[in-house]
Formats: structure tokens, C-alpha cells, sequence
């Protein structure tokens, strides 16, 4: 079982990889996102938001996200931390995605870009 | 938790029967009318409906309890096995390909006779380079659009088979006439194909407040196209000699054209075109995420995982699924035997109903506590009945077109043989690169050890 701060580690590695990646920023300039991080297993919620390009990182749950990220502890470090993709809980269930299919897409194509396959 | 946006049931609806609505759909109802002595194809596709709601049923109580995108991967995965839903997943997608082969077949067989200037090879090309255009720069048809289609469509349909019937003062004179059983149940699991991805709204339960409202929208969806089909199918029998419209790949275009005379013709090409826009597009995107997703998952080498950093498309999966459409299009073209992925389609489609329904029946005793919004009534008769229907539908379609059993027992070898040998080679591969590159672990001991 991972702890809040690992959680918080992981996504703040995954901003940091975010911020690096000039391009993904361009990219993402059109996508205003609020999303849940949500851990089921410890007390456990982050949001991310995307405004204008930039990845920003907070503790706590926002009033109205367009997309709920939920899953075990473990399995959200790794997530975040980019040693596992978000494919593989997603298919066998242990992550559960609320939100626009497009968004949810979105979400594993950035993962890709910043940490590759 | 609210979501900021969500979908209504007019949409859920509107996709469910959008996908199912497609030009090889008027195909597969002339076959059902082809089986059957009198006038009975109504009954066959009223059936067909009734038993569709059966597995609609399944699908329901199945995406409450799993509401995910993944759809029959995680449902299957988690009631028999990964193994199994794997191999089940692949070639139900490699089916589907098929089916969208035959569509564009179909397709530019009616634009070739509207225009025959253009051979309907130049069609198909014009119409998969277009849809992978949109499918490249990630333009998605709206919401709006697909409502306004799907219902446009429906009501058309009725209004022309309203027409048709009145023109011909149609009376029913053998409504109850199937010429025998084995006709009867070869009509109705022919028939099954006119409902062929009714479930393909599932994916949406990401996007709805309530699991319940794609379940409503599935059955909605049923009932609306039943009826409408029935209508239709009944009108062009009717209107046209069976032996005719049985004998072309554009039944639909012939029955326009003999109630409304060439005015018919660019009626039913607009009609044709809007029924075909959106599964085409739909079984696209569908199939093209799903080999984007399968090699995110290391099921599928990782070059079909390839994003294109301009417009956030899985740009290898789509190429490389136009490709693969191109090439089942002109197999169609060339051979002619566009009805054996239509049947094959038929048949799959019963199988992933079959397994539905025995998934509902296994998921009950393997996760008795979990939460399940919605729950099929009646014990396990419905599921029991869904499986054991779509058993015999998948069996009488075999027997009678050897051709499809042969075509699936070798789909599934292949599946099996890709999932059993090449699956776990990609897998190990990934593993191996990813536990020297694992950028947690020695962040999360050091605090660990620190603490």
C-alpha cells in the first residue's frame, strides 16, 4: 500500500515530466481539464488541473472535476511515477475512469508522452 | 461526485440505435425475408428484437456492475478468464473490420449506381481516406449530429414504408407463414444481425450519471429499431419481388427507385449515407483506440501505440487500419461475398451474447456482494435463455453457411495461437525494459528507510 505522499510524489513527478515536455504544453493549451486523483485504499485525494497549457498539482478533491481517476494506492503511485501504463489496470479493472471517453484517452496519451511506452 | 458533462438518454439512445442503423443492414433484412414462406419477416425481426432485449438485459446488469469503456474485455476477463476474453476481444474486433469491409462495399456499390461514372473502387477509397481523415485530426461527429441522424433516419424509413405499403394496399395475408422451424430460426439469427452493436453504447458508461440510463437507452433502442425494421423489411417485400431484391447488394436503392422513381434514388443515397457515416466512423474508432489500447497493454507491438503529437491521434493504429479495411473492401469487390461477413458478423454477434449471458450467470456466484445498480430479474432465467437462444442462433447460422463456421474456427485458432505465443513474448519484452528503466521503487524505499 503506498502513502499519500507517494501519491503526491508520483504526480508531482508527472508534473515535473509534463513541464518538461514544451510540446505536450502546446498541445494541451485548447484542454482545460479538472481532474480527481482519488486512492480507494488510503485517505488519499489530489487534483490536477490543466489551464491554458500548464499542469498545476493540489491536495484535496475539486467541487466539480470533468474527470475521476480512482484506484488502489499502489497502483496510482506507479501510475504517476510512469512504470505502469494506465492501460493495463484499466483493462483488468483495478483503475476506474469517470469522465468523457475522449478525456480518458487524452489522459493515457499525455501519460505516454511523458513517460513513453 | 458530479461530472461536469454528461450525456442524456435521447443520445445514449441515438447511439445505440446510430451504430446498429448501416446500408448492410437493409442486406441482412431481405435475407431474413428470403428465408421465410409468407409474410412473416416481421415476426423473425420482432423475435430477433425480443431476444436482443434478452442479452440488452445482460449488457445492463453487466456495465452497472463494471461500468467501464474496456467493455467485453473486462467483463469476460473477470468471468472466465483474461486468456479467454483476449482471444474473444481480437476477433470480435477483426469481425467488426470486416463488417465495416462489407459496409463500404455496399456503400460504393450505391454510389457507383448513382453515379456511374466513378467505379466503386474509387468509393471505397474516397470514403476510408475521408473517415481517416477525420479519424487522423480527431474530428468526431457531435452529439447533435448523431441524434439528428439516427432519429432523422428512423422516421424516413417508417414514412417510406408507410408509403410503400399504400401504395401496394398491402394487406397481411400469411403474417404467421414461416415455411418450417429450421426457416424460422435461420431468419432470426440472420436477423440478429439487423441489431448487430446495440452494446457498443457500454463504452459510454464512463460518460453517464446513472449506469441505468444506457440500459434504458439499449432497450429503447431495440424496441424503436425492431419496429422500424419490421416495417421496412415487410414494405420492401412487398413492393418488390423478393427474388430481385435477394439478388442485389443495394436492395434499399431498388425498392426507392420503384416507389419514387428516380426521385427515389438521391432520396435513399442521402439516407444511405447518413445510416453509413456514423457506423463507418464509429467501427473506426472504435477498432483503431482498441489496437491503440492493446499495444499500450503490450497485447500488440508498441508501434500501434504511436501518438501523433499535432492532433493527439493514434495515427499508426488508424493508418494501419485503413490499410487493413482497404484490402477486406476489395476482397469484397472482388469476390462478391459480402453476405459471409454479414452472417459472420450474425454469428459472432451470437457468441459474444452466448457469453454475456453466461458471464451474468458466473459474475453472480464469483462477486455476490458487489454493487449491482441494476440486476436482471428473474433469477437466472433471462441470462440462461440469452445463452442458450444464442447458442442454437450461432449454431443453425453454421450449419447453413459452412463457409462462416470455417472462417470463425480459424479467427479463433489464430486469436489463440497470437494470444498464446506472441502475447507473452511482447509482455516479457516490455517487463524486462521496464523493471531496469522503474523510477518509484528506490524513491519510495529511500523514504521508507528514512522514516
Amino acid at each position: 500500500m503506498a502513502t499519500h505522499k507517494e501519491i503526491t510524489n508520483s504526480l508531482l513527478a508527472f508534473q515535473e515530466g509534463y513541464n518538461k515536455n514544451k510540446k505536450l504544453k502546446i498541445m494541451n493549451r485548447d484542454w482545460n481539464r479538472v481532474i480527481l486523483i482519488k486512492a480507494t485504499d488510503v485517505e488519499s485525494e489530489h487534483t490536477l488541473k490543466l489551464e491554458d497549457g500548464e499542469l498545476s498539482v493540489k491536495e484535496g478533491a475539486p467541487e466539480d472535476p470533468d474527470l475521476v481517476v480512482t484506484s488502489d494506492s499502489e497502483t496510482l503511485a506507479d501510475l504517476f511515477y510512469g512504470d505502469i501504463t494506465p492501460t493495463e489496470p484499466y483493462m483488468n479493472g483495478t483503475l476506474v475512469l469517470k469522465g468523457s471517453e475522449d478525456d480518458i484517452v487524452r489522459l493515457d496519451f499525455i501519460s505516454l508522452m511523458i513517460w513513453g511506452e | 461526485m458530479a461530472l461536469k458533462k454528461v450525456l442524456t438518454l435521447r443520445t445514449v439512445v441515438a447511439t445505440s440505435a446510430g451504430l446498429t442503423l448501416s446500408s448492410s443492414t437493409f442486406i441482412a433484412a431481405v435475407q431474413v425475408a428470403g428465408f421465410l414462406a409468407g409474410d412473416a419477416a416481421w415476426l423473425a425481426i420482432l423475435t430477433g428484437g425480443l431476444l436482443c432485449i434478452t442479452a440488452a438485459l445482460c449488457f445492463s446488469e453487466l456495465n452497472g456492475l463494471i461500468p467501464s469503456a474496456a467493455g467485453i474485455r473486462l467483463y469476460y476477463s473477470r468471468a472466465f478468464n483474461d486468456h479467454l476474453a483476449l482471444v474473444v476481444s481480437l476477433l470480435y474486433m477483426a469481425v467488426i473490420l470486416g463488417v465495416i469491409g462489407a459496409e463500404s462495399y455496399v456503400l460504393s456499390e450505391i454510389l457507383h449506381e448513382a453515379i456511374p461514372l466513378i467505379p466503386p473502387m474509387a468509393w471505397i477509397l474516397v470514403m476510408f481516406s475521408v473517415v481517416t481523415g477525420m479519424n487522423i485530426i480527431g474530428i468526431k461527429i457531435a452529439g447533435w449530429f448523431q441524434d439528428a441522424i439516427t432519429y432523422g433516419m428512423m422516421l424516413s424509413l417508417t414514412v417510406l414504408a408507410l408509403m410503400a405499403l399504400a401504395k401496394v394496399d398491402f394487406h397481411l395475408t400469411a403474417p404467421l407463414v414461416t415455411g418450417g422451424t429450421a426457416n424460422f430460426v435461420n431468419a432470426v439469427a440472420v436477423g440478429v444481425f439487423l441489431f448487430v452493436g446495440f452494446e457498443w453504447v457500454t463504452p459510454l458508461a464512463e460518460e453517464v450519471t446513472h449506469s441505468k440510463l444506457i440500459s434504458r437507452g439499449m432497450l429503447l433502442a431495440i424496441g424503436i429499431l425492431s419496429v422500424t425494421y419490421a416495417f421496412f423489411t415487410t414494405a420492401m417485400t412487398a413492393l418488390v419481388p423478393r427474388e430481385v431484391l435477394a439478388n442485389s447488394p443495394t436492395p434499399h436503392l431498388i425498392f426507392a427507385r420503384t416507389l419514387l422513381g428516380d426521385a427515389g434514388v438521391p432520396i435513399m443515397l442521402a439516407l444511405t449515407l447518413a445510416a453509413s457515416i456514423t457506423t463507418f466512423n464509429a467501427g473506426l474508432i472504435s477498432i483503431s483506440r482498441f489496437v491503440y489500447a492493446s499495444a499500450r497493454e503490450h497485447v500488440l507491438p508498441a508501434v500501434f501505440s504511436k501518438v501523433s503529437m499535432r492532433f493527439f491521434t493514434p495515427w499508426v493504429a488508424v493508418i494501419s487500419i485503413f490499410i487493413l479495411g482497404v484490402v477486406i473492401s476489395t476482397i469484397v469487390l472482388i469476390t462478391h461475398r459480402y453476405l459471409t461477413l454479414v452472417n459472420m458478423a450474425a454469428a459472432m454477434e451470437s457468441i459474444i451474447y452466448v457469453l454475456a449471458g453466461i458471464s451474468v450467470i458466473l459474475l453472480r456466484k464469483k462477486m455476490p456482494d458487489a454493487k449491482r445498480p441494476y440486476r436482471v430479474r428473474g433469477g437466472y432465467v433471462i441470462p440462461g435463455i440469452s445463452a442458450v437462444v444464442f447458442s442454437v442462433l450461432a449454431i443453425a447460422i453454421f450449419i447453413t453457411f459452412p463457409r462462416v463456421f470455417i472462417c470463425l474456427a480459424l479467427g479463433i485458432l489464430l486469436s489463440s495461437l497470437y494470444v498464446n505465443h506472441v502475447v507473452p513474448v511482447l509482455k516479457r519484452r516490455h517487463q524486462q525494459k521496464k523493471a531496469a528503466a522503474r523510477r518509484r521503487r528506490p524513491v519510495a524505499s529511500a523514504e521508507k528507510a528514512g522514516d
